[in-house]
């Protein structure tokens, strides 16, 4: 890597790092100021006094009370205090621990050995080549040349697409932990992300907004590859899966919809699976499939939950292998 | 076929690191501006709308505006074309078309030539404005 990129990394990484310490501070400023708007004002002496008045004896002083819900900025707003402070002092001193005790090896070592220090990431690909052999496949694939003409920015949006899937995967399973798939609690566990998981509305926003841009950009990458002819002999096999990758995306458009189970969610599914029913011949079959039954109910979160969480992205994962290999095996078509 | 990879240094740059730097910005980017999406969300979160009550239909039901355009076709096909019911004749087609933009590569493997390239850029405009004033229409009726 030249010097001019390695610094454009590392601008890159901090205004990625600096995001995301916006993103804590505004977690933090949203939360201060929920709790105030619930106590009308915050209070800091009504705090230090919570705090500080404990049962003097019984079993509630034994066994201290559950906390209600955890929270990153007690330790600022001065309640709850001995929640993430073990963690983060165990963290720092930690840290600092382990680079005075590597320092002191690695000095004793170099002074030892007589030798040059080798640095821990030379060895441990050693350790793992040395095991695995890896290293001549990996750096085949690595090495492959990208020609000059697959440089332009049109050129990403299937990249994009697929990172934007990593990111739907990522927020979706966080989503997943506190998302109840049932008629009854669908709804609540939404409000309960939405208002009471830390970062729980900031992860909705994603997963809602991602979901919009990755249907977005799978459109734009099939309109460029087949206005750029890229669909052409030998890519056939290419084409036809990444139109199924349309297909599944907008599948899970689809599924995930329902998923709030509120009024729009209800309504707009009732309309997709009529559509679906409208088909000549399996129209009957499609509709119950997906509704598991003649209406939508409970029953239909549940299959549209499965589908969305479990099968389709499966399905999108081999899919999407496939896509990619074909990519790499047949590498970028040249434009006129 | 042709061989698909140009052998020459100077037509190309490496796979890694070269390239894979620029796809590591793209990916910086997409992630800094999720975190903003992120904050928004904190800010002001997506929300919902009542709870789903099968009892109580709202007057304007509309799908996800990835399927409107769909949605806005069947919505004003005639319900009897020559005897045939209308939304079955709608899907059948839409069904069609994409099985026949599925197989396209297999009906258009000639050679490609600057021309077909021009007129290929003219059917994806036509189409994507047709799918947009759709789109728009069913949004707005």
């Amino acid at each position: 890597m030249t010097d001019s990129s390695r610094k454009k990394s590392i601008v890159g990484l901090i205004v990625m790092f600096v995001a995301g310490i916006l993103l804590i501070a505004t977690a933090i400023h949203v939360q201060a100021m929920s709790t105030a708007a619930q106590a009308g004002k915050f209070n800091w002496p009504l705090a230090e006094e919570a705090l500080t008045a404990q049962p003097a004896s019984g079993p509630a002083a034994t066994i201290p009370p559950p906390k209600q819900e955890p929270c990153l900025s007690c330790h600022i707003t001065g309640e709850n205090k001995n929640l993430w402070t073990p963690l983060v002092r165990w963290l720092v001193f930690g840290t600092f621990g382990l680079i005075f005790a590597f320092g002191v090896y690695r000095s004793a070592s170099v002074w030892t050995q007589r030798k040059p220090w080798k640095p821990l990431t030379v060895r441990a690909a050693t350790w793992v080549d040395e095991r695995y052999q890896i290293s001549e496949p990996l750096s085949k694939i690595l090495k492959k040349p990208v020609p000059k003409y697959a440089l332009h920015w049109w050129y990403c949006l299937g990249g994009i697409t697929a990172f934007l899937f990593v990111v739907q995967g990522l927020t979706g399973i966080m989503l997943a932990f506190y998302y109840k798939p049932t008629a009854a609690e669908a709804y609540a566990s939404i409000q309960f992300i939405e208002n009471e998981v830390r970062f729980g509305a900031a992860i909705r926003m994603i997963h809602h907004w991602a979901a919009n841009a990755m249907i977005v950009m799978c459109i734009a990458h099939m309109l460029r590859v087949f206005i750029m002819g890229a669909f052409k002999p030998p890519r056939e096999l290419n084409w036809i899966s990444g139109v199924l990758l349309l297909i599944l995306t907008l599948a899970f458009g689809f599924t995930g919809y329902l998923l709030p189970w509120d009024q729009r969610a209800f309504w707009a599914t009732t309309v997709g699976t009529q559509i679906a029913g409208a088909i000549p011949a399996i129209g009957n079959l499609a509709l119950v499939f997906l509704r598991v039954g003649w209406n939508v109910s409970e029953a239909t979160l549940g299959r549209f939950y499965g589908l969305h969480i479990i099968v389709i992205p499966l399905a999108t994962v081999a899919f999407m292998l496939v896509h990619f290999m074909m990519v790499r095996r047949l590498g970028v078509k040249k434009p006129l | 076929m042709t061989t698909p990879h140009p052998e020459t240094e100077k037509d190309s740059i490496p796979f890694y690191p070269d390239h894979v730097k620029t796809e590591f910005f793209v990916v910086v980017g997409i992630v800094v501006l999720a975190i903003i999406v992120g904050i928004l969300g904190l800010l002001s979160p997506v929300g919902l709308q009542a709870p789903a009550d099968p009892l109580n239909t709202p007057l304007h039901v509309k799908p996800e505006w990835y399927f409107l355009f769909l949605y806005q076709i069947l919505k004003i096909i005639p319900p009897n074309i020559l005897g045939i019911e209308g939304t079955a004749l709608g899907v059948v087609s839409v069904i069609v078309a994409l099985i026949i933009v599925m197989l396209w590569p297999f009906f258009d493997k000639k050679e490609d030539t600057k021309k077909a390239m021009w007129i290929r850029v003219a059917v994806t405009i036509l189409g994507l404005i047709l799918v947009i004033a759709l789109t728009i229409w069913g949004e707005v009726s």
